[in-house]
């Protein structure tokens, strides 16, 4: 049977009309809805896959315990497909249900820039994972940040390069994205306080395929420790392996992606010996081991800080709610600020004025493969 | 011949009669209602967000509807127009505390620049070239907007945007998105009816034919890349003041493909496609959302979608319907009577209309032309003939500008021509026709009379402004087909017509812009003997008018008859050249066509 | 100097990665006048293939070689029926979409099936490379270089010295005159796509061991490789080779010596200077519209 066009038009009218025929049916107030702005596709899709792993993980462990305020509690997930504009429109469809107390976001700082405005508008808390300082420093009251910000993950580079490991040469390598740039300034700016300007500073767009003229900027500098603010995991593992290739082989303190999982993978034995920053470590507390094995169990996979902080953040802002007693978000608000020394699988949370629950990262090494935890540095200003 | 008065009778009024815009005030009517709606209706803050982005995206595939549907040049950089626009906008109020009215204007004008700059390239290229031109002018400048912090507050983005404090509520920017949409639709509607549309569109179908009927076809394209990248800027720059937030990941390569796959969904060369397309393309999406639960899956139909449409609905969705609808119309429009058609071509020279002397071209080595001398009289019919590969053809290309000649100079009536572009060489009164019939496939034979109509200098028809042409020029073409004998077929599509016919259009075309000398490349090819005799007729009416002609033809009989003086080549040379009968008697004549004894 | 010579080194390791991709394109190219923007694809899809067979399902290294490029073999014929061969006597502008269209069609199906995470896929040889003198030599560079430098003898050897060689490119010339001579048009025009889907697999699986096979790893090189064909002169082999290799040199030396971050500029403003000063690229030959 030949397709004619007629056919093929008729095929898109009705494909079109049927799914808007399909109305969802709503479960009436008898939960408590927490609205979620996560990756289902786009370039994180894996990384949100992980995300909603952690928030669910979380979800169930509160509704075991009787849920919030007597009900249980509902996740209600919108696609932001990692793009800026889908972030917007994926959380006015969530503020629009009026039933929603409050929300997760991104873990990508230029979406939750891209959705700060809305959020600003609706007037109920939001959740965050997105390391750019300045989220919580730009007067909107409805940000929570679940994960340290970069100001604070350049002092534990630097921190520990020059005070643990007498290092005090040091050669950046960063992304030029939002991500990279603003790790590689605050760590400048750390190594700056410390009386340890780095001799080189050095740019890279995502997606590279070779690292070569990267690796020779490196050697040529004369550094004698490696600072670095990769995003993608792909470009970390070229990047590590010709490094070893050209005999670059210094202590190497890098950003989170360093001792992902993805990246410890794909990079091998390249990255043994390497020392990272992680908001979430297994082995740096109890709480965080008991997250690791809860994730285990349920998903066959070793976690990482992709579903560590929105696990914390579903616990966290369910507690504030039952505390509040009220879903009001003024009074969700004061209690989440409240929330002190508790301990979350992403280390221990004091939150401050500005909404910033974490204020320092752990070290961790990669030891032949196996990711183990040095020690955690803190800063309590 | 009709008399003063018959003529007066015989003219039925071709106006349009009422102003265009009173015709056109139901869509004025639709628009403002639209507005209305948009500013009073309560929408929730989901909705509102769709339709802001659905009426700023719209803009800028109205753009691409211009470049890509009108005049048929591919443009993979319209995120980077739209880009310009938005961070004017963004970086002007938020940054530089500037007005939104001042921003929105200086980030329409920057986008016209670059696009006209990017438009310059077409002067070398054309398609795949063209193409990756626009491609690498895309990733350039996606570069520049991550790298260059210091300009473009580099990965970040830049938030804050102002928006114009008529407008600050979201509902009533919203409606004053919708009204400038409605502004923008209804320029882009009636842009394919005006002289820049019409030279895009016989550029789009056939850019050799459009270039020796008067227009310029290179200015033509730069002015469809700047109008398509101005609308980019100025729907980057709506959709900044919405948005409030703007950072390079949305103007890069990727984004450029959705403006293309929307504008190909609906229907790339209409504005009303462009709408279809983009609110689909926004809509679906969010309908579709519950596929999205399997990463790829959707983009995966998407794709399959966009290979479908391509193959099945070329026109798409809007073109579909809007195909059907034409040809309904084409049936029924009313056929005024015209008068009788004038030829009146310029005579600023003497006896010599054509001049050519010492005319050669090589390619390379091989000397296609080489030292040919033509004298054409004024009134005469002139045959240019010899055996195959004698290099008619290249003389006729060469005098029609298509090739340069390497030496030799051309003067025509008095003006030397030697190194002007074919458009300008039309406007000196050189018209021709082609030996592979090159009609403006997508038109009917009315528009593309129309276009040889409207070449510069045209005497014929009025000057000046488009409401007074219009109808002149309308009533000129029509005269050249009713000339031809095809007046009563004018609104038909060329591909209705037979081949014959379709070359008879041909001739109206060149005829209608009142040349001084026409030249026929083959026109009695692939005619059969009927034909052959109308065209003779049509010859010697022709040349009554006291045009000059200049024919090359196989055909012996209508040479011997219709021609008073013969120029003869052979490899390139002038073998013989003077009076018909002579010259076909001459034994050097015979022996290049059959050999010698 | 040593800088030099590593960045020398590293250069044309990723220019052959180039150049390999371009001569597929450059083989669609004459054959059927069309640009095929999913060339990225089908090594993306090839590398993918390997992954399945060597590392999941654990099968020999050759064996999934040699299923992979089959596999590419059977896409080449799938490509041509579903996008090419329908639309084969429109112009260039409905193809190019339709290749985008089955671009995106590739890769967000085998993200479908296989999910966003990168893959390793281990290379030829146990040693990951040598050191000569200052140089470290790669060995899964040395290898693309290596098989890059057969291509091009294998096919100035099939398209010069075979009758199959001759017919493509007699089709890829004039169809109408090779039709007319004898020869299937749509024959040769498959085979072509065969060849060419396989060539871009190949490059595909040799690349994959340093760039990591991940759904993104085609479209890069393949925009890269075609303006390394456009550099080189659209249409011509030797252009696609020479392209590829100069581009992955100018790439590596600017990103050395000029700018990091802005490292894939240049390949687009070589590019541009290319298409407006000399559009017929190094080799090509100009081609004017006849009358």
């Amino acid at each position: 049977m030949r397709l004619t066009r007629r056919d093929f038009a008729a095929g898109i009218v009705a494909g079109i009309a049927a799914p808007h025929i399909i109305t969802s049916a709503r479960a009436q107030g008898s939960t408590i809805r927490i609205g979620m702005c996560v990756p289902v596709t786009g370039p994180a899709a894996e990384q949100g896959l992980w995300a909603q792993n952690g928030a669910k993980l979380a979800l169930a462990a509160v509704n075991k315990a009787g849920g919030v305020l007597g009900k249980q509690v509902e996740l209600v997930i919108e696609d932001d497909q990692t793009t800026n504009p889908g972030i917007v429109l994926a959380f006015s469809k969530l503020a629009a249900q009026s039933d929603i107390v409050a929300f997760l976001g991104s873990i990508r700082s230029t979406q939750v820039q891209a959705m700060a405005p809305d959020v600003l508008k609706l007037g109920k808390p939001v959740m965050i994972g997105g390391t750019n300082p300045g989220l919580t420093h730009s007067g909107n009251p409805w940000l929570f940040r679940f994960r340290p910000n970069d100001s604070y993950s350049g002092r534990v580079i630097a921190d520990f390069g020059v005070n643990t490991l007498g290092k005090k040469k040091w050669a950046i390598v960063h992304s030029t994205d939002a991500f990279g740039t603003a790790g590689g300034e605050a760590l400048t700016d750390a190594l700056k306080k410390l009386g340890a300007p780095p001799v080189l500073d050095q740019g890279y767009a995502n997606n590279s395929q070779d690292f070569t003229p990267v690796v020779l900027a490196v050697k040529q500098s004369g550094a004698d420790v490696l600072g670095t603010y990769f995003t993608f995991e792909g470009d970390l593992g070229i990047f590590a392996r010709q490094l070893r290739q050209l005999g670059v082989n210094i202590p190497w303190v890098g950003s989170p992606s360093v001792v992902a999982v993805s990246a410890t993978k794909l990079a091998g034995p390249a990255l043994f010996g390497t020392y990272g920053v992680a908001d979430y470590a297994e082995d740096s507390s109890e709480a965080s081991k008991a997250f690791g094995k809860i994730y285990r169990d349920a998903y066959k996979f070793a976690p990482d800080n992709q579903s560590a902080w929105t696990y914390d953040a579903i616990t966290i802002l369910s507690a504030a709610i039952n505390k509040a007693g009220t879903t009001d978000p003024g009074k969700i608000r004061e209690a989440i600020l409240a929330t002190k020394k508790y301990a979350g699988a992403e280390g221990e949370y004091n939150f401050d004025q500005n909404g910033d629950g974490l204020h320092g990262y752990n070290v961790v090494k990669n030891d032949k493969g196996n990711i183990v935890y040095d020690k955690h540095i803190d800063f309590n200003d | 011949m009709s008399t003063e008065s018959e003529k007066m009778a015989a003219v039925a009024p071709l106006g349009r009669g009422k102003p265009l815009v009173l015709r056109h005030l139901p869509y004025f009517l639709c628009a403002a209602i639209l507005v209305a709606l948009a500013a009073m209706t309560q929408f929730d803050g989901y909705i509102l967000n769709i339709l802001m982005q659905a009426t700023t995206f719209s803009i800028a595939v109205f753009g691409l509807s211009v470049v890509l549907g009108l005049c048929g040049q591919i443009n993979l950089a319209q995120a980077a127009f739209f880009g310009f626009g938005a961070y004017a906008v963004g970086l002007g109020t938020a940054d530089l505390q500037w007005s939104f009215w001042l921003c929105l204007p200086a980030g329409v004008g920057v986008a016209f620049v670059a696009g006209a700059f990017l438009g310059m390239s077409t002067l070398r290229l054309g398609g795949h070239y063209l193409a990756m031109v626009t491609i690498s002018f895309q990733q350039i400048v996606t570069l520049v907007m991550i790298n260059a912090i210091w300009l473009s507050h580099g990965p970040d983005g830049v938030s804050h945007i102002g928006r114009p404090e008529l407008f600050k509520s979201s509902q009533s920017y919203l409606a004053f998105c919708v009204a400038m949409l409605a502004i923008v639709g209804y320029v882009v509607w009636h842009l394919p009816d005006t002289k820049l549309g019409r030279a895009m569109r016989a550029v789009r179908d056939n850019e050799l034919a459009a270039g020796v009927n008067g227009i310029d076809v290179f200015r033509t394209k730069v002015y469809a890349f700047a109008i398509c990248a101005a609308l980019g800027g100025l729907a980057g720059g709506l959709f900044a003041g919405g948005f409030a937030y703007v950072s390079p990941d949305q103007f890069s390569f990727a984004e450029s493909i959705v403006f293309l796959t929307m504008s190909l969904l609906g229907g790339v060369a209409s504005p009303i496609g462009s709408v279809i397309g983009t609110g689909l393309l926004i809509l679906i999406p969010e309908w579709l959302r519950f596929l999205k639960s399997v990463p790829g899956l959707y983009l995966a139909i998407y794709g399959l979608f966009v290979i479908l449409i391509v193959r099945f609905m070329p026109d798409g969705i809007w073109g579909f319907v809007a195909a059907a609808f034409d040809r309904w119309r084409a049936q029924t429009k009313a056929r005024p009577a015209v008068k009788a058609l004038e030829l009146k071509p310029a005579s600023v020279g003497g006896d010599i209309v054509l001049e050519v002397s010492g005319l050669s071209k090589y390619f390379g080595g091989l000397k296609a032309v080489d030292g040919v001398d033509i004298a054409v009289k004024r009134g005469s019919v002139h045959a240019l003939i010899g055996p195959n590969g004698s290099g008619k053809t290249t003389t006729l290309n060469v005098l029609s500008g298509l090739y340069v000649a390497t030496a030799g100079k051309i003067v025509l009536d008095g003006t030397d021509i030697t190194r002007m572009p074919p458009h300008q060489r039309t406007a000196a009164g050189l018209g021709r026709t082609f030996q592979n019939i090159r009609l403006f496939r997508s038109m009917t034979a009315l528009e593309n009379v129309e276009i040889g109509a409207e070449r510069t200098g045209n005497t014929m028809i009025g000057k000046g402004d488009i409401k007074g042409s219009s109808a002149a020029l309308t009533e000129r073409a029509m005269e050249a087909l009713t000339f031809v004998g095809l007046g009563n077929r004018a609104n038909e599509l060329i591909s209705s017509f037979s081949y014959g016919h379709q070359r008879l259009i041909e001739i109206a075309r060149a005829l209608a812009a009142n040349p001084t000398l026409l030249l026929l490349d083959e026109p009695a090819a692939g005619l059969n003997s009927t034909e052959k005799l109308e065209l003779h007729e049509l010859l010697k009416r022709i040349a009554a008018q006291g045009l000059t002609i200049l024919i090359i033809d196989h055909d012996m009989t209508l040479v011997s008859e219709a021609a008073q003086h013969i120029t003869v080549l052979n490899f390139g040379r002038r073998i013989a050249d003077g009076e018909s009968m002579a010259v076909l008697r001459h034994p050097d004549v015979i022996s290049a066509y059959l050999g010698s004894e | 100097m040593d800088l030099i010579l590593q960045l020398l080194f590293t250069g044309i390791g990723i220019g052959a990665v180039y150049a390999l991709v371009a001569l597929g394109f450059v083989l669609i190219f004459r054959a059927t006048n069309v640009v095929n923007f999913a060339q990225g694809e089908f090594s993306m899809v090839a590398a993918y293939l390997m992954v399945v067979f060597s590392v999941d399902l654990g099968w020999p290294y050759w064996l999934s070689f040699l299923i992979a490029l089959g596999g590419m073999a059977l896409l080449g014929v799938i490509f041509n029926l579903g996008v090419y061969y329908p639309l084969r006597h429109r112009t260039y502008l409905p193809v190019i979409i339709a290749t985008i269209g089955a671009s995106i069609l590739l890769a967000n199906s085998v993200l479908a099936i296989y999910g966003p995470q990168p893959q390793v896929l281990q290379g030829w040889f146990e040693t990951p490379g040598l050191q000569l003198g200052p140089v470290y030599l790669d060995s899964q560079y040395l290898l693309i270089i290596s098989v890059t430098v057969a291509l091009v003898i294998f096919n100035y050897w099939f398209f010069e010295h075979t009758l199959l060689g001759k017919k493509l490119q007699a089709t890829s010339q004039d169809k109408e005159m090779a039709s007319l001579l004898g020869i299937s048009v749509s024959t040769m025009i498959m085979i072509t796509f065969i060849y060419s889907a396989m060539l871009g697999g190949l490059a595909g699986i040799l690349v994959a061991p340093i760039l990591f096979v991940s759904i993104q790893m085609g479209s890069t090189i393949a925009l890269k490789a075609f303006a390394a064909t456009i550099i080189g002169g659209f249409g011509d082999v030797a252009g696609a080779i020479i392209g590829g290799l100069a581009l992955g040199v100018i790439e590596t030396f600017g990103a050395a010596y000029i700018s990091v971050p802005y490292k894939d500029g240049f390949a687009f403003l070589v590019l541009v200077a290319f298409l407006i000063f000399r559009p017929q690229g190094i080799f090509g030959e100009r081609v004017a519209e006849k009358a």
